[in-house]
């Protein structure tokens, strides 16, 4: 019985893993991947004009690793990381019903789940490859003439980890969406723009029932200057128990997928 | 001989609509055709047979096991779909090595059965191509070859004809027909009666969700053989063919177009009435722009048949 589920368990992680292949390689040279790569850019753009700003006119007063915090929060926290997830996470499904591609990978001995788990892992891959290379580059753009400060590498680590935590947990999330609903992309950005960024400035536990309540209970609450407001009322939760509610609610709205997606009729072509 | 397919009592309905009706029948191995007019329910027939949509009532099983979430079936089951939809930024080779890869074959072995499907079905020189610059048929032929790749036991294919010129239609039935000696079961849906004629001789007609009829070709045939077809001919001098055909016993009516160069033939036996034309033409000299039947579609013989 152990051995034929550990079978059982190796078959499925296999056909994942074929999955992650096929996605991985193809997501990457997609041209709608291309397009979000140049996007993710943006926070580099405005990166690069700050410093270039402050060099030129030679106000360097502020610090650039203050401006790298605030641009995490303000661009990739708030932002970004919620636009590359909604846009990949639904497509995770969608894509396959919309390009009515469905029927290749449905007729294949391989189970649906490992279909939503391969292709989840696929494109969170990416997401998270292509916000880190724009957060690495605003960094060393931000940071120019302070590179040798070893510490501020720590800042950059933990909120390279944040925010991956983030798009692990908003593609989940989405890909569920994108699973369950047909105009996922809508409901998407109402959830991105008008519940996350209403409910986490709720005063009491009402903040808990966002994402990003957890991701920024990761980060500094300390955060001052300029756009402190954003970690307004803020009562932050354990970082032991963000992490794990982040956690919980990816293998929730991973395993909700799985289940709606082998169960869901999809009619194609009619 | 086992029946390979079979379905019980099978009914699928999309909101209101009949998508197919108490189908009860049995499949062996060798090519069946399915024939029916568009929209017959050939289409929900083939999706349901392959276990991509759920039956509202009935079961469909493949070799005795269900298949409805029984993905380890399709290790030995090829589907055709009908939908010209591909991964377009693929190559043709990507294409057909990454659908392999989800059968758990090792590496080698893909590219193997990948090279083998592609030269099946004459793709070889165009597999680095992206799929997005093939021609339809090239596509179409891509999508036999992602049926055939993993060599199974079952090939279902949905109107893998469609859309084709008359070379590429020849290709295709060729290749069908190559694999009716190896033992394997072929379903081919189509709505045009000469296709599946030139493939198989076992037929299953549709029509309006219901088995009309199956069994063998030639009892379809001669139903179809004594309702009268309407044949167009646009010629040079429609007067002189005119009085050749009134001559014809199997000619029942002739008229004549509103131009003057074109005769309206109705005909109880179309196959004397066209192996007839070539002698006559040359004989008498005929320039022909155009020969037409309006009516040798698949509904209007249904049509007939069911006594409408």
């Amino acid at each position: 019985m152990i051995q034929k589920n550990t079978r059982r368990l190796s078959f499925f992680l296999d056909s994942v893993k074929n999955v992650y292949s096929i996605f991985f390689s193809m997501g990457r040279r997609a041209k709608k991947t291309k397009i979000f790569f140049l996007f993710s850019f943006l926070p580099v753009v405005i990166a690069f004009i700050i410093k270039f700003n402050q060099i030129f006119s030679g106000r360097s007063n502020v610090q650039g690793i203050y401006i790298f915090s605030n641009l995490i929060v303000v661009f990739y926290l708030q932002f970004l990381i919620l636009i590359l997830a909604l846009f990949f996470g639904t497509s995770v499904t969608s894509e396959e019903t919309e390009g009515q591609t469905l029927v290749y990978l449905t007729t294949r001995p391989i189970s649906k789940s490992a279909i939503v788990l391969g292709k989840y892992s696929a494109y969170t891959t990416l997401v998270i490859l292509m916000m880190s290379v724009g957060v690495l580059l605003s960094f060393l753009i931000l940071n120019v003439n302070n590179l040798g400060n070893f510490s501020l590498y720590k800042i950059l680590l933990r909120d390279v980890v944040v925010l991956g935590l983030g798009l692990i947990c908003y593609t989940a999330f989405f890909t569920f969406i994108g699973a369950f609903l047909k105009k996922s992309i809508i409901v998407g950005l109402v959830f991105s723009f008008g519940w996350e960024n209403v409910i986490q400035y709720f005063p009491g536990s009402t903040q808990r029932f966002s994402i990003i309540h957890y991701l920024k209970s990761l980060l500094p609450t300390s955060s001052s200057g300029r756009f402190s407001f954003l970690m307004f009322r803020l009562e932050p939760s354990p970082i032991g128990t963000s992490i794990f509610m982040l956690f919980l609610i990816t293998v929730i709205f991973l395993c909700l997928a799985c289940i709606l997606f082998s169960q869901k009729e999809y009619i194609l072509g009619d | 001989m086992k029946p390979i397919v079979e379905t019980k009592n099978l009914s699928k309905w999309y909101g209101n609509v009949l998508g197919l009706s108490d189908v009860t029948l049995q499949i062996e191995p060798g090519i069946t055709g399915i024939l029916g007019p568009n929209g017959a329910g050939k289409s929900t027939f083939l999706k349901l047979i392959t276990g991509q949509i759920k039956p509202n009532i009935g079961t469909v099983r493949i070799k005795g096991q269900e298949i409805r979430n029984n993905y380890n079936l399709f290790s030995i089951i090829g589907f055709c779909p009908e939908q010209d939809f591909f991964y377009d930024e693929m190559t043709g080779w990507q294409f057909v090595t990454s659908l392999l890869k989800l059968h758990h074959f090792s590496e080698p072995d893909v590219e193997t059965r990948a090279q083998k499907a592609l030269e099946i079905v004459k793709l070889v020189e165009d597999k680095d191509r992206v799929i997005r610059s093939y021609s339809r048929g090239m596509r179409q032929r891509l999508k036999f070859a992602q049926a055939i790749a993993h060599d199974p036991e079952i090939i279902v294919l949905d109107e893998p004809l469609s859309g084709l010129d008359p070379l590429g239609r020849r290709k295709i039935i060729h290749l069908i027909k190559s694999y009716k000696g190896e033992g394997r079961t072929i379903i081919v849906s189509s709505h045009v009666l000469p296709e599946i004629e030139a493939m198989t001789k076992r037929i299953i007609l549709i029509h309006q969700g219901k088995i009309f009829a199956q069994g063998d070709i030639h009892y379809i045939r001669d139903l179809i053989d004594t309702h009268p077809h309407i044949i167009s001919i646009k010629c040079s001098n429609a007067r002189q063919l005119a009085s050749k055909f009134i001559q014809q016993d199997y000619v029942l009516k002739v008229h004549f177009g509103s131009s003057n160069d074109s005769l309206l033939i109705e005909t109880n036996n179309r196959d004397k009435l066209f192996s007839l034309l070539p002698s006559l033409f040359i004989e008498n000299k005929i320039k022909v722009d155009e020969i037409t039947s309006p009516d040798d579609n698949l509904q209007a013989v249904f049509d007939y048949l069911v006594g409408r």
